[in-house]
Parts: C-alpha cells; sequence; structure tokens
C-alpha cells in the first residue's frame, strides 16, 4: 500500500499523541493516581502504535507497543508509577520523538532500534524494575510440573494472557457455535524460551501441531505478526477442537524451546466475558483473578490503584480497549478542519497580489478623479469599496493563519523538568498567555529562540537552591513565561527570579575575554554591556554545561527574532532576576503603513508603530547629550533624523517646522523627522532577498500601486 | 547517429555576450532567468556601493547590482541600450545585474573555452572569471556568477 500521501496527515497526528503524552506523564509525575491521565496516556500510546503499523514503521510500533504494554499494566493495577518509571517512559517518549523526526526528515524511520529503552521498559513490564523476576520465576515452576501432571491447567492470570485478547463478534459465534456443536474451545497463552532464536519457527510449530488437532480461531499477535516475528516471548491463542485440553497441551509442549503453556477451557459465557475480565456473571476465573493480582499487587510495593480499585480500572480499560476500531472521541464536534499550511500561503499570497492590484486601481482612479463628473465619482465608490473588502479579506485569511502560541510552548514544562534533574536545581515554570495569537510561520520559528531563553534562565539565571535559601529567596526558583498582544506586536517575556546579569561581572569577562580594551569596556553603559551577551561568539559560562554556554545562545536567539522581524531587549536587577521581552509582529505579510517621503524617496512606516504625528517647530529643539531632543506633553523625546539615518538625498525643506512622527517601542518614544506626509496605504511586505545586506532600520520592500518599490522602515530597530 | 548528435549537444554551452564598456563577458545562459530593460531603481541605504538597489519585477522585490562597480569598474551612464540581467543561480530568489549592453548569444564548445587562466594578470578583475571562450572574433570572459553573487553576502 502505498502510504506517502498519509504521511502528513500521520506526522501531525503522532505529534499530538506525543504532546498528549508528554502533557499527561507530566500530570501522572505530580499525580500517579491520576485515571483520567493513566487512560488519556494509554489511548494516545495505542493510537501512535495503530498509526506506526499502518504506515509500516515496525522500530517505532514496536517501541510504542511495549510503551502501551506498560501503561495497559499500570491501568490494571499491576504496575505502580515511580519517578523511576516516568524516566523511563519519558526516555521512550523521547526514543518516540525520535522516529518520528527522522520520519519527518526522511520519510523513513531510521536505524535506531533503541534496545536498551525497550530493554527498560521490559524490565518494568517483567515485574516492577526486576524485582519481581524471581517471584514471578518461581511461581511458574510452581506451577508447571501441576500442568504437567493434570489438564487443570495453569490459570494464573498473570500468565493467561489469552484473557485479555477482545474477541470480535464473529470469532465469538464461531467459538459458540463450537461449544453448541459439542465441541471444546481453548484458550492458550503458549510461552517460548527466552534463549530461542527462531521464535518465529518455533511458534511456527506450535500453529501446526495444534492445527492436527483442531482448529485456531484467534491468535494474538496475528498469525502475520507471529511469521514475521512481531512478538515477545508469548503468543496467545483461541482453539476449537474435539480434543481434551491436556492433549492439546501436550501437543504444544511436544514443540522444542516451549517454556509453559497456560490455559482453559471456555464455556459461553467466559467467551461472551472475556477482555473485558469483569466478570459480570461472577465467574470463577474472575474471581481467581482478582485473588491473584491483589496480593501481587501489593507485593509489587502496593499499587497505584489501592487493591480494591482494580475491577473498577479494568472496566474502564475494557471498555476502551473494545472500541478500538472507534477511538473515543470527544463529544463535542470539533468545528475545525486540517488545512495543509502551503494552501493557505497560496491563499495569501493571492491576497497580497489582490492588494496590489487594487493600490494600482486606487492610485488611477485619484488620478481621473479631477474630471469631477459622476462617473469618476462612480469609480470612486466603487474603489473605496473594494478597498474595504480587500482589507477584511485580508483580515480574515490572517486570522485563519494565526494560531495560538500555545503549540510553542507545549514541550516546555516537560524541559524545564529534565533541566531541573539534570542541574540540581528547583525550579517551578509559569506560562501564562498561551491562547495569545501569532501567525502561523511565527509560531514554528519562535519555539527554538524561546527554548534558549529558558534554558538560560535555568542555567545561569537561577541559583542553587543552597544560595537561594541563603538569600532569602524559596529554595524553589521560579521562571514563567508570559505572552499578550500589545498593538500590533505580540510580547513574550521570559525571565526568573534568579540572580540577574551581574553588568560588573559581564565587563569584567570582555576584558578577560580580549573581547575588547579594557577601556573601551569600561565606557560601556550598562545596556550596552548587556547588549554584548547578544553578540556572536561571546559565552559568559564559567564552564561548558550542555544545557547552554557554548557561545551560540543569545546570539542565535537575538538573530532568530530578528528574521521574524522582531526582537528582544532585557530588564535585569542584580540579586532579583532578569526578563527577557521579545517582541513580535503580529502579521508578516502585510501591514497598515504611513507612507512619508525622506529626501525625494518613499518609505513605509508601520501604523502600530506610530503613538501621533507632530508639527515642531526647530526652534524648539534642544540637545542633551549632543543628541536633538523634544519637550512633549511633558516627555522628552530623542529626535532622530530620517534622513542622515537613510544616507538620503539632500533637498530643500521648509526650515522653520518639522514634521515629526512619534513612533513607539514599549515605553520608550522616539520622534521621526520626516519631509513629508504621503497619507495612510495597506502595505504587502516583501523580503528584500538574501543578497542585498542593508541597515536593520529597513525591514523589507512593498511595492505601491504605481509599481514603484518603497522600503519598509522598522521603527523598533532605531531605539 | 543519434547519439553523436546527443553528445554534441552535451558538449555546446550557450553564453549571453554582454558589455561593460570596452570589454565583452559571457554569463551562462542556463542562469539567466530573464532580461530586462532599464527601470526605476529603489535606492537602499546602508547596502554595498555595488547595489543600484531594488526594482519590481512582476510583483517581487528584486535587488540589482551593477556590474561595472562590481568589477572594479567606474560607473557607467544609464543608456537606451543598458539592460538589467535577471539571474536566478540556486532558490533563494533572484539578483538583477545591470550591464551597459546585451550583445549576442554565443555557442561554445568546451575547447573553445581555456579555464586555467594564470591568476597573476594585472587586476583583481579575473577572481571572477571563470574562463575565455574563443569567439570569431576574439576572446570573451567568462563569468563565475556564483563568486560575483555568493560575495555579495
Amino acid at each position: 500500500m502505498d502510504v506517502g500521501q498519509y504521511l502528513g496527515i500521520f506526522l501531525d497526528e503522532s505529534q499530538e499523541h506525543i504532546q498528549a503524552l508528554n502533557d499527561n506523564l507530566l500530570t501522572l509525575e505530580q499525580d500517579p493516581e491520576n485515571e483520567d491521565s493513566i487512560n488519556e496516556i494509554f489511548r494516545a500510546a495505542h493510537s501512535l502504535k495503530g498509526m506506526a503499523g499502518t504506515m509500516g514503521y515496525k522500530r517505532l510500533q514496536r517501541l510504542t507497543h511495549d510503551t502501551e504494554d506498560v501503561f495497559s499494566a499500570i491501568r490494571g493495577g499491576q504496575m505502580k508509577v515511580t519517578s523511576n518509571l516516568i524516566d523511563i517512559l519519558f526516555q521512550a517518549l523521547d526514543a518516540i520523538q525520535g522516529y518520528v523526526d527522522t520520519i519527518r526528515d526522511t520519510s523513513d524511520e531510521g536505524e535506531n532500534d533503541n534496545e536498551s529503552v525497550i530493554a527498560e521498559l521490559g524490565k518494568f513490564l517483567n515485574g516492577g524494575g526486576g524485582e519481581g523476576d524471581e517471584g514471578e520465576e518461581d511461581e511458574g515452576a510452581a506451577e508447571s510440573p501441576a500442568e504437567k501432571a493434570a489438564a487443570p491447567v495453569s490459570s494464573n492470570s498473570e500468565k493467561a494472557l489469552y484473557r485479555k485478547i477482545v474477541l470480535e463478534e464473529a470469532q465469538k459465534d464461531v467459538m459458540k457455535d463450537a461449544v453448541v456443536a459439542d465441541k471444546k474451545v481453548y484458550g492458550f497463552t503458549v510461552y517460548i524460551a527466552e534463549s530461542c532464536m527462531l521464535k518465529a519457527a518455533r511458534a511456527f510449530l506450535v500453529f501446526k501441531a495444534v492445527e492436527e488437532l483442531g482448529e485456531i480461531i484467534v491468535s494474538n499477535p496475528s498469525s502475520q505478526d507471529i511469521e514475521d516475528e512481531k512478538f515477545d516471548l508469548s503468543f496467545s491463542i483461541f482453539v476449537v477442537t474435539a480434543e481434551p485440553i491436556d492433549k492439546v497441551v501436550a501437543a504444544i509442549k511436544s514443540v522444542s524451546e516451549i517454556e509453559e503453556v497456560a490455559g482453559e477451557e471456555y464455556d459461553e459465557t467466559m467467551i461472551d466475558n472475556n477482555g473485558t475480565e469483569t466478570g459480570a456473571a461472577g465467574t470463577e476465573e474472575a474471581a481467581e483473578d482478582e485473588s491473584t493480582t491483589a496480593p501481587e499487587a501489593e507485593s509489587a510495593e502496593v499499587s497505584v490503584a489501592p487493591a480494591a480499585e482494580p475491577k473498577a480500572e479494568r472496566r474502564a480499560s475494557s471498555s476502551s480497549s473494545s472500541k478500538k476500531a472507534a477511538p473515543a472521541k470527544k463529544p463535542v464536534a470539533s468545528q475545525t478542519i486540517r488545512v495543509d499550511i502551503d494552501k493557505l500561503d497560496v491563499l495569501m499570497n493571492l491576497v497580497s497580489e489582490l492588494i496590489i492590484a487594487k493600490n494600482a486601481l486606487v492610485s488611477s482612479a485619484a488620478q481621473m478623479s479631477g474630471g469631477s463628473n459622476s462617473e469618476s465619482q462612480a469609480i470612486t465608490e466603487n474603489v473605496e469599496y473594494l478597498e474595504s473588502v480587500t482589507t477584511n479579506l485580508h483580515e480574515s485569511v490572517m486570522k485563519v493563519r494565526m494560531v495560538p502560541i500555545e503549540s510553542a510552548l507545549q514541550r516546555f514544562p516537560r524541559m524545564i523538568r529534565d533541566l531541573e534533574k539534570k542541574l540540581g536545581k528547583r525550579m517551578q515554570l509559569t506560562i501564562t498567555g498561551e491562547e495569545t495569537e501569532l501567525d502561523r510561520t511565527v509560531v514554528d520559528q519562535i519555539g527554538d529562540p524561546l527554548m534558549h531563553l529558558l534554558r538560560n534562565s535555568a542555567d545561569h539565571g537561577l541559583e542553587t537552591p543552597e544560595v537561594r535559601s541563603g538569600r532569602g529567596k524559596p529554595e524553589t526558583g521560579s521562571i514563567f513565561l508570559n505572552a499578550y498582544q500589545e498593538g500590533n506586536n505580540v510580547i513574550i517575556e521570559v525571565g526568573d527570579d534568579g540572580n540577574g546579569i551581574d553588568v560588573e561581572a559581564v565587563r569584567q569577562k570582555i576584558i578577560e575575554r580580549n573581547y575588547m580594551s579594557e577601556e573601551q569596556a569600561m565606557q560601556l553603559n550598562d545596556k550596552e554591556v548587556i547588549d554584548v551577551l547578544f553578540d556572536p561568539g561571546f559565552s559568559m559560562a564559567k564552564q561548558v554545561t550542555d544545557i547552554s554556554g557554548r557561545g551560540v545562545g543569545l546570539d542565535v536567539v537575538k538573530s532568530n527574532i530578528e528574521q521574524l522581524g522582531g526582537d528582544v531587549e532585557v530588564k535585569t536587577k542584580l540579586g532579583e532576576g532578569s526578563t527577557f521581552i521579545v517582541r513580535l509582529p503580529l502579521t508578516l505579510a502585510i501591514i497598515q503603513a504611513l507612507m512619508v517621503l525622506v529626501g525625494g524617496e518613499k518609505y513605509a512606516i508601520a501604523l502600530g508603530n506610530i503613538q501621533t504625528i507632530e508639527d515642531i517647530p526647530v526652534s524648539e529643539i534642544r540637545l542633551v547629550e549632543n543628541k536633538e531632543v523634544i519637550q512633549l506633553r511633558g516627555s522628552v523625546i530623542p529626535i532622530i533624523r530620517l534622513s542622515d539615518m537613510l544616507d538620503a538625498p539632500e533637498i530643500e525643506r521648509d526650515n522653520e517646522n518639522l514634521i515629526v512622527v512619534v513612533v513607539k517601542k514599549g515605553d520608550s518614544l522616539a520622534g521621526l523627522v520626516v519631509d513629508e506626509l504621503m497619507g495612510q496605504q495597506e502595505v504587502v511586505i516583501k523580503s528584500l532577498g538574501k543578497y542585498i545586506n542593508t541597515s536593520r532600520i529597513i525591514s523589507g520592500a512593498t511595492i505601491l500601486g504605481d509599481g514603484e518599490v518603497a522600503l519598509i522602515i522598522d521603527s523598533n530597530a532605531l531605539f | 547517429m543519434a547519439d553523436e548528435l546527443r553528445i554534441i549537444d552535451n558538449d555546446i554551452t550557450q553564453y549571453i555576450v554582454v558589455a561593460l564598456g570596452n570589454e565583452q563577458y559571457g554569463i551562462d545562459i542556463k542562469y539567466i532567468d530573464n532580461i530586462v530593460r532599464m527601470q526605476r531603481i529603489t535606492r537602499v541605504p546602508k547596502s554595498a556601493e555595488y547595489f543600484r538597489g531594488v526594482i519590481n519585477l512582476r510583483g517581487e522585490v528584486v535587488p540589482v547590482m551593477s556590474l561595472r562597480v562590481k568589477m572594479g569598474l567606474p560607473e557607467g551612464e544609464i543608456t537606451g541600450k543598458s539592460r538589467i540581467i535577471i539571474l536566478k543561480v540556486d532558490q533563494s530568489g533572484s539578483i538583477g545585474v545591470l550591464v551597459d549592453e546585451v550583445k549576442k548569444v554565443y555557442n561554445l564548445r568546451a575547447d573553445d573555452i581555456e579555464e586555467n587562466l594564470s591568476h597573476d594578470s594585472k587586476s583583481g578583475v579575473q577572481s571572477f572569471i571563470s574562463g575565455v571562450g574563443k569567439v570569431e572574433n576574439g576572446l570573451v570572459s567568462l563569468l563565475d556568477l556564483s563568486t560575483i553573487i555568493g560575495e555579495a553576502d
């Protein structure tokens, strides 16, 4: 089957499942008895396994299968959630993520078998991380003689895995018919010796031996999987035969390297109840089952669910596993559809084209409107209508592209948990504003920079618990990430209540590392010193850890964020902590802009950044520290002459008054001196491409109605 | 017969020959996306001096460099013969080069091209030259586009 066309869906969905696993594992770590989480995890692992199987990713399937087994044991109450177990499960999850990443990159799952993780999982499965191993073997040993002697074979619930098989209606019917026809139905679970090299061949021989006596109705794993050796050391079968059970057992045992056979005869009720194990009819087996499980659970150090609960838990488990075919859906039908992001890109490009065409029409209409006849009046009206429609269309398409930033933040709680263990610090991550929406492209790319900032806080920011308690701070350090919208920007603050940046230490380091001469370094003000931290190749870490401090970090953060059209700044107070403030544009493609003339050239300034436009007499300009400032409603604002910043051609202008566009960034304001205002326009942002390097204050270009290219000024870069 | 033809086809590279003052340079036709007339160029502040600015090419913003300045020649006059050659070297977008004139297309066989140039002849210009092609009335320097464009970074 060609599954290539499903690859995208597979990747999307497996990512969702992995995320669900991650979230719920974290919950489970805090609250090991959270049944909802256990069920959710089981469901996600199960779906993952199914998808991997469909797509033919054998290694991924095996790993998810083992993971699922562990969860099913937890759910069944045979295993308890320990911090050790959570660690292993996280490792398994990482390995699963690894497969999915490899698949995303290469469409293939790669060669990594992750044997060690599987072995660890296996250890837990075989009895609480090794402890239970011996006990179980003893039990097995004690039981096998009995088995050999008399037919009523071991019905040790641990061994009788056939009881867990969920029978399909058709299979039940066949079995019931057999019972009615006076034949016998047996369930068996066959264990092959661990040392066996040819499991598939042994299993095949077992099948052959059994089929000589009767008919195999059900096998788990499927006979195909068994042939492909896709099973561990056991497989379960249901057999319809006229022969007595001991004859069948003997036949199975005649195959060499078969260690043990568990089996029993089934009657109609048992057929009906198989896989549910709730023992609705109160059959012996169910009772026996419980009595064997409970002590075992206790011996494995108190089960997650107290011994009285397994029954309820199992009911939950069976109901969801019997619905395998139709995975549990949320009751409320979701009003969303999945759309390929490429299609949205095409749509967005078309809207951009439309706006450029509309701008062209607007400028032609403006030229025509000189003749004041009714025709040109009509054209102007229609063009205005078109303008409002395209603006609304653009907003709608943009909204479609907006997704909550949540998806970029989901992995952080897990990351902080891992760092906590690695660094031996105690920390608490608080995230607010996950629902803040951003363009999908930005959300996709903001994860890495934010991760760097969080690691930075965890590694460099927070002190060790000893230092913290010495300073009278709570031992658990807090790290926060707050996202919110501010005008046309989205702000993401990442910070901690740790040590803060020691400006003097950084200054010393700059000198020590010969990054600047001592004289230069001493002249820097605090902000400039902190800015050095963002320079490529400068790292503060006293020792290189594998968390941060390889000289790649803040500079990468900065360049990544700038690529998204945003910027980053720091607020820090020694001893109290630091906050990194990331500012991102709400949209990448189309903005409302004020068009201005500087030296005869047209420039666009994003309207969202503009506070006011002022007419200032030249005489009001003052000099402070040799820089031009004006006083505006009580505050002092620095003046930036755009013609100087842009090396614009000198032109003659009215020397008495200056047109000052006041722009804001956070709390600070600046006044940009322009020659002329040309009005507001919707502009489509185009990149200048990689070939041409320019000043940071030029963030892109746009095509005007008459086909001319105008550059866009990023006023945030002027601060 | 058919085989022979194919071999000959593979052997021939087409070059567009452009003029910069009195000198002629060849540009491999496979990198050329388009040739457009001179049009309004928007200056980009603080960019490298050989960049004239950006143009609107069918709705895309494309940077344009002056091949003269890039090659170390003085900036020339814009005339009716000036052309912007739009190059597409890799996936990452187009770039235009401004030339004085586009002359004609030459078919050059591999043995008409001399690739081993001695690197000690006059200016630094030849670092942008990948070889010299023999044409009926003289020699054409073949431009190494990856160095010309690559250095813009």
